[in-house]
């Protein structure tokens, strides 16, 4: 089995894996995750109204996620306050013998990667597969309404085009 | 002695760079056999970066799991460069179970999960 599928593969090949994807408006999925680190109680999708939310959907073995990292710790920093939360969603790709599902090596990996913001562990994938994720690492950016209104995969560095894609579309939905 | 050249039958579809040269495998396992042991050696389609942060895996039907490896990695120790091995004593003509491994295409900025069973 090929976990990445040949027409998102053909769908992402038509805006370059790794660039931002518009999506259409349509109501963001409600995700259960009860294991939460970096929060002192599980976030859910309702309390978050009124918030501009992005998720990243990463796992910390994957090269492409943590090379993303600083960009994602910088958009927390600029636009927490403004009104931004950024949601890790780890994901691993391995059974449980690899240690992905354990919860004290995300939470070392969280701080060698200086992450400060929330990540819920993912480790039944069920958060995964309710928004069709297929690549790590994978984004999906939410409105104040509870839209999905872009989402995207691939990494990206501090200022490169995608950051600033990004970046522009986290701006445009802070100032609705 | 190199008894057989195993599995693979992944490949990048959907890949521009692939049209008109039918599928290519990501991976295969190649297995050998010496001295009582048996050797598996994975190895990856040329453009095809095998993820060495976590470690490549052969569930055995037993429940076994076989990790490969290698001590050739590039600096970050993020990618394996020459193909990670494993072994399990005793002859075998043949690996069989299930074959798990992180790969990312060198032009691509995402990993994926290749799950194949052998």
């Amino acid at each position: 089995m090929f976990r990445a599928s040949l027409p998102l593969l053909a769908a992402l090949g038509a805006v370059g894996v790794g660039s931002v994807a518009p999506a259409p408006a349509r109501p963001a999925p409600v995700w259960h995750n009860p294991s939460w680190l970096n929060a002192d109680h599980a976030l859910t999708l309702g309390e978050l109204r009124g918030r501009v939310v992005l998720l990243n959907f990463w796992v910390f073995t994957c090269y492409n996620c943590t090379n993303t990292v600083p960009s994602l710790v910088d958009f927390d920093r600029r636009y927490r306050d403004r009104g931004l939360t950024l949601i890790g969603i780890h994901t691993p790709e391995f059974p449980p013998y690899a240690g992905e599902h354990d919860r004290g090596n995300l939470q070392r990996a969280l701080e060698q990667y200086h992450i400060r913001y929330p990540n819920a562990q993912d480790n039944d994938r069920r958060t995964w597969d309710l928004y069709g994720i297929r690549f790590w690492p994978s984004f999906v950016l939410i409105d104040k309404r509870g839209n999905i209104r872009y989402e995207g995969a691939g990494e990206f560095h501090l200022n490169d085009r995608n950051y600033q894609l990004w970046q522009h579309r986290i701006e445009e939905l802070l100032a609705e | 002695m190199r008894w057989s050249v195993l599995a693979a039958a992944v490949a990048l579809a959907g890949s521009a760079c692939r049209q008109g040269t039918g599928p290519a495998p990501l991976l295969h396992v190649v297995s050998e056999h010496s001295a009582g042991i048996t050797t598996l050696t994975l190895v990856a389609a040329p453009g095809i970066r095998i993820n060495a942060r976590v470690k490549p895996a052969l569930e055995l039907p037993d429940g076994t799991v076989l990790r490969f490896d290698s001590p050739h990695q590039t600096p970050d120790s993020s990618y394996f460069t020459r193909p990670p091995t494993s072994s399990m004593a005793g002859a075998h003509r043949r690996a069989e179970g299930t074959l798990r491994a992180s790969v990312c295409a060198a032009d691509e900025l995402v990993c994926r999960s290749v799950v194949l069973q052998l």
